[in-house]
C-alpha cells in the first residue's frame, strides 16, 4: 500500500518517537512571520502555517560553512580529506525545496561527483508537506510546475482537515511507518479526498507569470540584452541575500584556516554569491562581472537558461526567497513577467485556467 | 546524532605531497619549478592544462603546467607573484617564491580541457603569446617539436614588456635554431642590445604567410590581448574553430562546481580553459 | 624560534578594544601561547623594547603630538596593526570632523582653547603605513586572532569587500528591514559573523563601507522604507566621516 494516514492527535507522537533516535529538524516560527529549519522533539515545536524558511534545506546538504580536510604541514603537505554528516529526518519540506534538493543532486552528482555532498545526503531522510494553498504572493511555484509533489521525498504528509495522507515512496520512509505503529491504511475515502484536494489547488494556483512554461527558455534566449538587467544593476545592493537564501544556488569559496599553531588547521568551503564583485575578480583586479546588471542576469540565466540546457531542468523553484528578501524589491515574478513582455510572449489565456 | 567527522576516501580535493626539484628565479616576479609527484608518478596531462597548486593553511591556486607530456618523471610551473606584480593580493603565488628544491606543494590536477593535439595533427599552427601566455604554450609548442614531424609549418610569435621579461629566453634561442620553426619576438620597450621588433603582438600578424584552411592560431595572453589578436587571425582568413584561446578566470574548485569560473553557461575549469573562437564568439562574457 | 614581540598602544579610543583582548576568555591562553606581550597598557606597566614584531593599534589620531608618537610607533614596528573603528576608519572620533575645529575647541575646552591642540581626526593609515586592519566597534575577536594568525605568518589579510548580510544569512538571522529597522548592513563590510544583528541589535557600520556600495541603490532603499535620510547619513557619519579623507586623498581609484 502506497498511502497510510496518521490522525492529527497522533502527530505530537509521530514527531516524538522519530526524535527518540535520530535527529529531526523542521521548520520553527522565528518572529515577523520568519520560519528556520531547525532541531524539534516535539511536533507542538514544528510550526502549522509557514512559508518557506529564511534559508532553504540546502543548508543540511552543503552546510554554510564545510570543513572539507584537515592539515597539519609540521611534516611537509600533508591533509586529510573528511567529510562531516550528521543522520537526520528533515521534516516539513515543501514541494518547492523539494525540487531544490532534486536540482542540487544533478549538480553534484555530475562527474566529477563532490562525495561529500553525496555523503552527507545518503544519511538525510526527507518527509515533505504539501502547500494546499499559496504561502504568500512572492511565489511562484505554479509557473515552474512545483506546486505540486514531484518526488524527491521518502514520505509526503498531506493535510486533510483532520488527519495526514502520507505517500510511502521508498523504502526508507515504509520503516518509518512500520516503527513509529501510529498509521493507518488509507480507505478510499482518503484518497478521494487527497484527490479533491489536487483539482481544488488546480484552480488556486494559477500561473504567476502571463507565460507558456516551453517558453520561457526562448523568453531568457532572446533577453541577454535587453534593458532590464540595467534596471536590476541601479537597485541592487549586492548583498548576496537572493542567492544565499536559493534553494539552488551552490557557488562556493575554498578558504584555508590555520591554527594558532599555524602547522595545524582546516581547509573548509563556505557559500559564495555571484552577485559580490569579488567573485569573479582574479588576482590584478580584473573583474569579468563588473557591473551589477551583468551579475543579476547571471543570477537569473542561472536559473531559467543554462541549467535548462545542461540538465533539461528550470532550476528556479518558484519559492519566492529571493524576491520576499530583497531590500532593494527586486521581484523575480515582476522581472520574469517584464522579459516576457518584452519578448512580446505573454500568454494571452494565462490565468483562466 | 552529533556531527561525524571521518575520513573521505575519493575526494576530489585530496592533494599529493609533490616534491619541488628546481626552482630557478625567471624575473623579478616570475619564478620557475621542476615538480615530481610522489615516487616519480606520471601527471598524465595533455598541453594547456592546468594543476591547482596548494600551500595547506595558505591557499590553492590554478597554474598552467609548462612541461610538455613528452617530458617524463616531473613537470615544470612558472608562477607570477601577483602581489610583487600588481600591488594587491598574491597570497598564494607570494608564498610560493618563497619555497626552494627540496620543499613541498601539494598538487591537484591536471583539469581542464588543454588544446585539441590529435587535431591540430597535420596541420599548420601558428603560435601567438603575450606575457605569461607562452607558460601554457610552452608545453605545446615542445610537444610538437617532440613529434615534428606530425604537424606542418610552425610559426611562434612572442611579445613581452621588455627583453629582460623575457621568459625561457634560453629555450625560445633554442626555437629560434630550428630550421623547422619559424618564431619572432616583439617587445614593448627595447633596451640597447635588442635587434627584435618593438611594438605590440599585434603588429607581427600581417607579415605572416599561412595558409589559412590549414593553419590553427594557437593564442594565450593576458584577458585585453584576445580580441586585437583575433580581429587580425580572422583578416588572415584563419576559420573561427581553427582558433584556439587559453583563457583565465578566477578558480577555486577546479571541478566545475563553485561557479567563479563560469563563463556565461560553461565552466572554464572543466569545459576549458582552451576553446576555439567559434564557441566563445557566442559568449558574451569570454572575451 | 622566539616568539614574536607583540605591543598594544592606544590614541584617542575608549580603549575598549583593548579590552576586548583581555576579556577574551578560553582563548586568550591560546593567543598567548603564540607571542610575547611586551607592551600593554590597559593590563601592564612595562615600557618595550625599541624594536617590536608587532605593533596593535587602537584609536584615532587627533593631535599633533598624537601623530609624532605614531610615527615612532610606526619606525619601531616591523608590522602595525590598526586596532579597532577608530584606528581603521576614523571612528566615532570623525564626527569631529563635522564642524570647524576651532569651534570644537571652544567647545569642549572653553575660552582657552588655544592652549589646547587639535588636529582633523585621521584613521592611522590616514598617518603612517598600515599592515592589517581589523575593523570594528568593539573588534570581533575571532577576527582579530585571524588577523593575528596572518600577520604572524607572514601572509596578506583581506577584510571581506562583501556586506554583513552575507553572514547575516549564513546565520540565518531575521532581516531587520522586514523588522523596519535601518539596519547599514547592506552597506558594511563583513567579517564580523554579524555579531550585533546575531544578538538583535541593527548594524551601525562600524567597520567601514564596502568599497563600491551602491549608494543609489541604497538610497532608493531607505525612501522605499519611509526612513528619514538625514537619520541615516547620520548613521554612517557617526563612524564612517573620516572616509572622506581618504576620498579627498587618494588618486582616484578605477572602479
Ligand atoms: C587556467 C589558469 C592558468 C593559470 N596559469 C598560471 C601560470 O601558469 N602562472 C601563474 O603565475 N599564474 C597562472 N594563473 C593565474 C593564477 O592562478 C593567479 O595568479 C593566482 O590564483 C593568484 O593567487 P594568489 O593566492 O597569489 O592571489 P590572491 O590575489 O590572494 O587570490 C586569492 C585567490 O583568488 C583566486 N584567483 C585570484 N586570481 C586568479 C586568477 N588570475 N586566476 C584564477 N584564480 C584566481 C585564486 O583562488 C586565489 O588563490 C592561471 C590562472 C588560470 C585560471
Ligand atoms: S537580495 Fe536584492 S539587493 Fe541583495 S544581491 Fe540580491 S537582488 Fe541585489
Ligand atoms: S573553478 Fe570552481 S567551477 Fe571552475
Amino acid at each position: 500500500m502506497q498511502y497510510v494516514t496518521l490522525k492529527k492527535e497522533r502527530f505530537d507522537d509521530f514527531i516524538s518517537r522519530l526524535a527518540q533516535d535520530k535527529k529531526v529538524v523542521a521548520p520553527v516560527a522565528q518572529d515577523n512571520n520568519a520560519y528556520a529549519f531547525e532541531p524539534v522533539t516535539s511536533g507542538r515545536q514544528i510550526a502549522k502555517d509557514y512559508i518557506p524558511t529564511i534559508l532553504p534545506p540546502k543548508k543540511y546538504f552543503m552546510p554554510q560553512y564545510e570543513t572539507l580536510a584537515t592539515f597539519n604541514i609540521g611534516n611537509g603537505q600533508q591533509m586529510e580529506p573528511v567529510v562531516e554528516y550528521e543522520r537526520m529526518i528533515l521534516f516539513g519540506v515543501r514541494t518547492c525545496d523539494l525540487a531544490g534538493i532534486q536540482c542540487l543532486n544533478m549538480v553534484f552528482s555530475e562527474r566529477p561527483k563532490d562525495h561529500n555532498y553525496l555523503v552527507r545526503k545518503s544519511k538525510i531522510i526527507i518527509i515533505g508537506y504539501e502547500c494546499n494553498d499559496y504561502c504568500d504572493e512572492y511565489a511562484s511555484c505554479r509557473l515552474v510546475h512545483n506546486h505540486t509533489p514531484n518526488g524527491g521525498y521518502d514520505l509526503f504528509f498531506t493535510d486533510l482537515g483532520d488527519k495526514f495522507i502520507v505517500h510511502i515512496n521508498t523504502q526508507a520512509g515504509d520503516e518509518i511507518i512500520e516503527k513509529t505503529k501510529l498509521f493507518e491504511e488509507a480507505n478510499e475515502k482518503d484518497l478521494k479526498a487527497l484527490e479533491a484536494l489536487r483539482e481544488k489547488k488546480r484552480k488556486i494556483f494559477a500561473n504567476e507569470v502571463p507565460v507558456v512554461h516551453e517558453n520561457i527558455p526562448q523568453v531568457f534566449e532572446k533577453s541577454y540584452n535587453s534593458n532590464i538587467w540595467e534596471d536590476l544593476g541601479k537597485k541592487c545592493l549586492s548583498c548576496g541575500n537572493c542567492t544565499n537564501v536559493c534553494p539552488t544556488c551552490y557557488c562556493f569559496d575554498v578558504i584555508d584556516e590555520p591554527n594558532l599553531d599555524l602547522k595545524t588547521g582546516k581547509r573548509y568551503r563556505r557559500w559564495d554569491s555571484c552577485q559580490s564583485e569579488t567573485f569573479a575578480k582574479v588576482a590584478g583586479g580584473e573583474s569579468f562581472r563588473e557591473e551589477r546588471a551583468a551579475r543579476q542576469r547571471h543570477r537569473y540565466y542561472r536559473k531559467f537558461k543554462y541549467p535548462v540546457d545542461k540538465f533539461a531542468r528550470l532550476f528556479c523553484t518558484g519559492c519566492g526567497r529571493c524576491s520576499r528578501t530583497c531590500m532593494a524589491k527586486i521581484n523575480l515574478k515582476e522581472t520574469v513577467t517584464a522579459l516576457v513582455a518584452e519578448q512580446g510572449l505573454t500568454d494571452k489565456k494565462a490565468g483562466k485556467e | 546524532m552529533t556531527l561525524k567527522r571521518v575520513i573521505l576516501k575519493d575526494s576530489e580535493y585530496e592533494i599529493k605531497r609533490a616534491r619541488i626539484l628546481r626552482t630557478k628565479q625567471m624575473t623579478e616576479t616570475e619564478k620557475y619549478f621542476e615538480i615530481q609527484l610522489p615516487g616519480g608518478e606520471s601527471l598524465d596531462h595533455e598541453p594547456g592544462q592546468f594543476v591547482e597548486v596548494s600551500l595547506l593553511g595558505i591557499g590553492e591556486a590554478p597554474i598552467s603546467i609548462s612541461s610538455s607530456p613528452t617530458k617524463r618523471g616531473s613537470f615544470e610551473l612558472v608562477v607570477r607573484d601577483v602581489g610583487k606584480f600588481t600591488g594587491q593580493g598574491g597570497r598564494l603565488t607570494g608564498a610560493l617564491h618563497k619555497l626552494e628544491a627540496g620543499d613541498e606543494v601539494g598538487i591537484r590536477g591536471p583539469f581542464g580541457k588543454g588544446f585539441p593535439v590529435r587535431i591540430l595533427e597535420g596541420n599548420d599552427l601558428l603560435f601567438v603569446a603575450a606575457g605569461l601566455g607562452v607558460v601554457p604554450l610552452r608545453s605545446l609548442i615542445n610537444y610538437v617539436i617532440d613529434n615534428r614531424r606530425d604537424f606542418g609549418k610552425v610559426t611562434i610569435l612572442l611579445g613581452c614588456r621588455t627583453p629582460q621579461n623575457m621568459l625561457f629566453a634560453d629555450e625560445v634561442n633554442e626555437w629560434n635554431k630550428r630550421l623547422d620553426v619559424n618564431l619572432n619576438c616583439t617587445v614593448d620597450k627595447a633596451d640597447p642590445e635588442w635587434k627584435g621588433n618593438v611594438g605590440l603582438i599585434t603588429s607581427l600578424i600581417p607579415g605572416v604567410t599561412l595558409e589559412p584552411e590549414r593553419t590553427f592560431g594557437v593564442v594565450v595572453g593576458p584577458p585585453i590581448m584576445y580580441k586585437f589578436v583575433i580581429k587580425e587571425l580572422l583578416k588572415k582568413q584563419i576559420p573561427e574553430r581553427q582558433i584556439l584561446l587559453s583563457l583565465e578566470r578566477h578558480m577555486k574548485c577546479g571541478l566545475g562546481k563553485c561557479g567563479h569560473c563560469q563563463i556565461n553557461d560553461v565552466y572554464c575549469c572543466q569545459d576549458g580553459p582552451v576553446f576555439s573562437y567559434d564557441k566563445t564568439k557566442n559568449f558574451p562574457e569570454a572575451v | 624560534m622566539a616568539k614574536p614581540k607583540v605591543a598594544f598602544f592606544d590614541f584617542a579610543c575608549c580603549e575598549g578594544c583593548q579590552l576586548q583582548v583581555a576579556n577574551m576568555g578560553e582563548m586568550l591562553l591560546d593567543v598567548l601561547g603564540a607571542i610575547d606581550v611586551v607592551e600593554f597598557r590597559e593590563v601592564m606597566s612595562e615600557i618595550g623594547p625599541d624594536k617590536i614584531d608587532v605593533a596593535i593599534v587602537e584609536g584615532s589620531i587627533t593631535d599633533h603630538h598624537a601623530v609624532e608618537r605614531i610615527k615612532k610607533i610606526r619606525e619601531r614596528a616591523s608590522i602595525l596593526i590598526a586596532y579597532g573603528a577608530c584606528a581603521c576608519i576614523g571612528g566615532v572620533n570623525g564626527m569631529k570632523n563635522n564642524f570647524k575645529l576651532d569651534d570644537i575647541r571652544k567647545e569642549v575646552y572653553g575660552k582657552d582653547y588655544k592652549y589646547f591642540d587639535s588636529v582633523e581626526t585621521r584613521a592611522v593609515h590616514q598617518v603612517v603605513k598600515v599592515d592589517y586592519k581589523v575593523n570594528g566597534c568593539p573588534v570581533y575577536i575571532p577576527e582579530f586572532v585571524k588577523v593575528l594568525k596572518a600577520a604572524l605568518a607572514g601572509l596578506p589579510y583581506e577584510v571581506p569587500d562583501y556586506s554583513v548580510c552575507v553572514e547575516c544569512k549564513l546565520n540565518e538571522n531575521v532581516c531587520m528591514y522586514d523588522r523596519g529597522l535601518t539596519c547599514l548592513g547592506p552597506v558594511t563590510k563583513a567579517g564580523c559573523n554579524s555579531w550585533c544583528i546575531n544578538n538583535n541589535n541593527i548594524c551601525y557600520g562600524c567597520r567601514g563601507m564596502v568599497s563600491n556600495p551602491n549608494e543609489n541603490g541604497a538610497k532608493d532603499v531607505i525612501a522605499k522604507y519611509n526612513i528619514p535620510m538625514d537619520l541615516v547619513v547620520n548613521k554612517m557619519n557617526m563612524y564612517n566621516k573620516c572616509r572622506e579623507i581618504d576620498q579627498r586623498e587618494q588618486p582616484k581609484k578605477k572602479h
